[in-house]
């Protein structure tokens, strides 16, 4: 449980893991990758 | 100064600038600095414009990506989410003056409203409207296409699994994988103890390594 621990924290800070055989991880940080990609020129006003 | 010409002077767009560069963002607040939030906190509900501007420079890269986690894309685009998480923002700025601090993180009053107006969103035909892109002044700074739809795919991939999880266990993962709350602030959003919230991130991860192994076996 403590491991799991440092891969969530470790992945909420976007800093390497270290699992790189382990397809949980790969797949949260490919989710990561893609929230926080930039966006650009894409003009947001709020939903009325 | 009403709550409402505050958030007119002070609130930006919500993609503009880069969420990845966020590095500030993707924790609300580590021990380290939990007090400095609590205090920048206080003045902001004080009406501090300073305070207020500070303190959603650290909220919105969260709340953007917490609401892209759970709305994913709509058209391969992230409008939808971005508008629902500006809609957030301008919530907590117009709840701000209502707010006391009773002990808990700030998070938990921010994620609980996310949370509803995930659930709004999720509800609401509003995933049908699909804004159109406008046409970019300069060169894409972006990613390529093939990386864009390799990345594309793997987001989906996982939000496919995440959506088989247990509603707990999802919401769980994303406030703490993507939104980068502690074990703490997750477990005051989600009413659990922090020892709580590790035993159930674990049994989450395991469900997800087990749900990926079986797929790559089929």
């Amino acid at each position: 449980m403590l491991r799991t621990d440092a891969i969530i924290d470790a992945l909420s800070r976007r800093e390497p893991v270290g699992e790189h055989g382990d397809p949980a991880v790969s797949l949260l940080r490919a989710l990561t990758d893609d929230v926080d990609q930039w966006l650009s020129s894409v003009s947001i006003t709020p939903s009325t | 100064m009403t709550t409402c010409a505050i958030v007119a002077g002070i609130m930006p767009n919500v993609t503009e600038g880069c969420v990845a560069d966020a590095k500030t963002g993707v924790r609300l607040a580590t021990r380290s600095d939990e007090s400095d939030l609590r205090d920048l906190t206080s003045l902001a509900v004080q009406g501090d414009r300073t305070a207020i501007e500070s303190l959603l420079g650290q909220l919105r890269p969260m709340v953007v990506r917490y609401c892209r986690a759970r709305l994913g894309r709509v058209s391969g685009h992230y409008h939808i989410a971005d508008d629902v998480a500006q809609e957030v923002c301008i919530a907590v700025l117009a709840a701000l003056p209502r707010y006391r601090d009773m002990g808990r993180p700030f998070a938990s009053f921010v994620f609980g409203i996310a949370s509803h107006k995930v659930a709004d969103a999720l509800r609401s035909s509003v995933r049908s409207a699909v804004p159109t892109q406008d046409l970019p002044d300069g060169p894409d700074q972006g990613p390529g296409p093939e990386e864009t739809v390799v990345r594309y795919i793997e987001a989906e991939h996982a939000r496919a699994l995440l959506s088989r999880l247990p509603e707990n266990q999802r919401e769980l993962i994303i406030l703490r994988v993507v939104s980068g709350l502690s074990a703490e602030e997750t477990g005051n959003v989600l009413g659990m103890s922090p020892g709580a919230v590790r035993v159930a991130q674990h049994r989450a991860l395991a469900r997800l390594r087990a749900m990926a192994d079986m797929e790559s076996i089929a």
